[in-house]
């Protein structure tokens, strides 16, 4: 096990030879039941009957693997997003954030809404490192910036939509624009908040407290793994949780509803929305979803379905529950969305 | 006591379960069940990583004895009233539910409850730039056009000129056309962009009287005809594939078409 190593090899304190063996056993103990486990979990994957799927009916068959592929999909996004925030938190020098960042509130959060273009990783795996970010000792409203402005402004995104409009309409600067000011503009409402602490849960905020002053002699190895281990505890669940209610409205809704509202210049910016909200897919990758529907809709509607739906959809709203309070979430949500739509409706106008 | 026992392997259980089930769908050349080839690599690589870290965390105890402020960072607040009761149960219930959905049940591609829920052909799934490219090389030699070319070119009206005469074989799922469901059947297939949730289903047309008494909606069918006028009066289809020679086929490896 060389990535146990350093922990086992360099202990922080002077520990008593006999504690050290004691504790060397036990992650080898761990690691034997997790390989066991592991095992244990694959042998049933590969052994369970492959004939029950068709004593399903077709419509648990669909949400099972509606589900499931938001699932599949996220999952490596998620991790990225947790492995980054260990590195933000864990192993970046302490000062470096604040050496870095202007001193004026306004350009700080305009700045962070450009970070995403150093980190490209889709929305799900922004929401872990923002809580990273948190816990460093960046602003609630400065992560908030990051957190939304990140999935637009980052060139995986920029490639996927000029590739899939161009310069059509002005959807692609429209979507960048656009992402920037909202972002900055829910950077600035939520800064004006006297007791910042109060839009985080309880539990996150304690966590933030405390990550402010450690002084840390614990490995850094042992604290990432450590760390690796409370945000998967915290992520997944939320994602499990998001990806069942994506599947289940996916099954739920038909979607020719919110097509049929396509060519009005107002129904179809509302009706992009409402799909955007329900379907949760990534932004890296939405601007080619989108596209798919073709001439159908209008591009002030396509323009807010890539801008809400790279910042609020059921399985981010899950995730984020994880760290912001409801009250917050529902605030951060009706601006986000009506932003949005003043944005749609006016891309409408011009175009 | 339970609260802290899910705490610390609540996200370790489920990331394994995500792990391993991704694993076995990439060994087992299923992950295109769910996601578009091209997030095959970087989905691999992630729960390789995430594998790895998931290991790890197996062997760290978070020292709560020993440095009692720091692992207090890495807890969640305990929960409080009724809560603290259903949010443990909750968690065990997720596990649970989880287990079932990733590591029991079978994988398995969308079914035409799907195709009810997203209109067939809606829209222009199938006309993009490429399109017209892949007809042009073709020429007069159709066999390498797919499914989607096919679509695309029944519904773009300056297409059926082109289209009326030809002669290929097409697979896909059976499903019904809602305007004359006795005598004309779509083969169908699910056009996936990202994931299987943007999936749109995609259909050729086909006329075979009768055709529900042989093929069973949702049976996967390959047909070889030639596209003619629709002879259905019913039907909203103007062409379709005509005298089809049409066989029972096993579900192919790659269910969808990108």
């Amino acid at each position: 096990m060389p990535m146990l190593d350093p922990m086992i090899s360099s202990p922080p304190l002077p520990v008593a030879p006999a504690r050290a063996t004691s504790r060397h056993r036990r992650g080898v103990i761990g690691v034997g039941v997790g390989l066991a486990l592991t095992a244990a979990v694959f042998a049933t994957r590969v052994l369970a009957p492959s004939s029950t799927a068709d004593q399903l009916p077709n419509v648990a068959r669909d949400f099972l693997t509606l589900s499931i592929s938001v699932i599949v999909e996220s999952i490596p996004f998620v991790f990225l997003g947790i492995i980054l925030s260990i590195v933000v938190q864990i192993w970046l020098p302490e000062s470096l954030m604040q050496r870095v960042l202007p001193t004026r509130p306004v350009l700080r959060r305009a700045v962070m809404s450009l970070l995403g273009v150093l980190l490209p990783v889709c929305e799900c795996g922004n929401v872990p490192l923002t809580r990273g970010m948190m816990v460093k000792g960046l602003t609630v409203a400065e992560s908030m910036t990051f957190l939304l402005a990140a999935p637009i402004l980052n060139p995986v995104t920029i490639i996927t939509t000029y590739q899939a409009f161009g310069w059509d309409n002005g959807i692609l600067a429209a979507r960048i624009i656009g992402g920037f000011l909202i972002a900055n503009l829910i950077g600035w409402l939520f800064s004006k908040h006297p007791r910042p602490e109060e839009l985080l849960t309880r539990g996150f905020e304690a966590s933030c407290r405390v990550g402010h002053d450690h002084a840390s002699h614990t490995p850094r190895l042992q604290l990432s793994i450590v760390a690796f281990s409370s945000e998967a505890s915290a992520m997944l669940p939320a994602l499990f949780i998001g990806s069942a209610i994506a599947g289940l409205i996916q099954v739920g809704v038909s979607r020719d509803v919110l097509i049929a509202l396509g060519s009005n210049p107002v129904w179809s910016v509302l009706a992009l929305m409402a799909l955007a909200f329900v379907i949760a897919i990534c932004s890296n990758v939405d601007a080619f979803f989108i596209l798919s529907f073709g001439s159908t809709f209008m591009p002030g509607a396509i323009v807010a379905f890539l801008v809400f739906g790279a910042m609020v959809d059921v399985k981010m709203l899950a995730l984020l529950r994880t760290t912001f309070t409801t009250s917050t979430l529902t605030r951060l949500t009706l601006v986000v969305a009506l932003a949005a739509l003043v944005l749609g409706l006016g891309v409408n106008l011009i175009a | 006591m339970l609260e802290r026992i899910l705490a610390r392997w609540q996200g370790l259980a489920l990331s394994l379960i995500g792990i391993v089930s991704i694993s076995w769908l990439a060994l087992s050349g299923q992950l295109g069940l769910y996601i578009h080839p091209r997030y095959f690599v970087f989905t691999v690589v992630m729960a390789i990583l995430g594998g790895l870290l998931t290991l790890a965390a197996f062997a760290v105890t978070p020292e709560k004895d020993e440095h009692e402020h720091e692992s207090e960072q890495l807890e969640p607040a305990a929960p409080r009233g009724r809560w603290r009761v259903v949010l443990p149960l909750a968690g065990i219930v997720a596990i649970a539910l989880a287990f079932v959905a990733l590591v029991i049940v079978p994988p398995s591609t969308l079914t035409t409850a799907t195709v009810e829920n997203r209109e067939l052909n809606s829209s222009a799934t199938g006309v993009e730039s490429d399109t017209s490219s892949n007809v042009e090389l073709a020429g007069s030699d159709v066999s390498s056009l797919s499914l989607r070319d096919w679509v695309s070119l029944l519904r773009d009206g300056s297409g059926s000129d082109f289209v009326v005469g030809k002669t290929t074989t097409l697979s896909g799922f059976v499903t019904a056309d809602s305007s004359d469901p006795e005598n004309v059947f779509y083969l169908t297939r699910f056009v996936i962009t990202c994931c299987a949730v943007d999936a749109q289903p995609i259909g050729v047309p086909v006329y075979s009287p009768g055709w529900s008494s042989t093929y069973a909606v949702d049976s996967w069918v390959e047909a070889k005809g030639t596209f003619a006028l629709n002879p259905s009066g019913k039907s909203s289809e103007s062409v379709v594939m005509a005298n089809p020679t049409v066989s029972a086929i096993d579900q192919p490896a790659e269910p969808y078409a990108y």
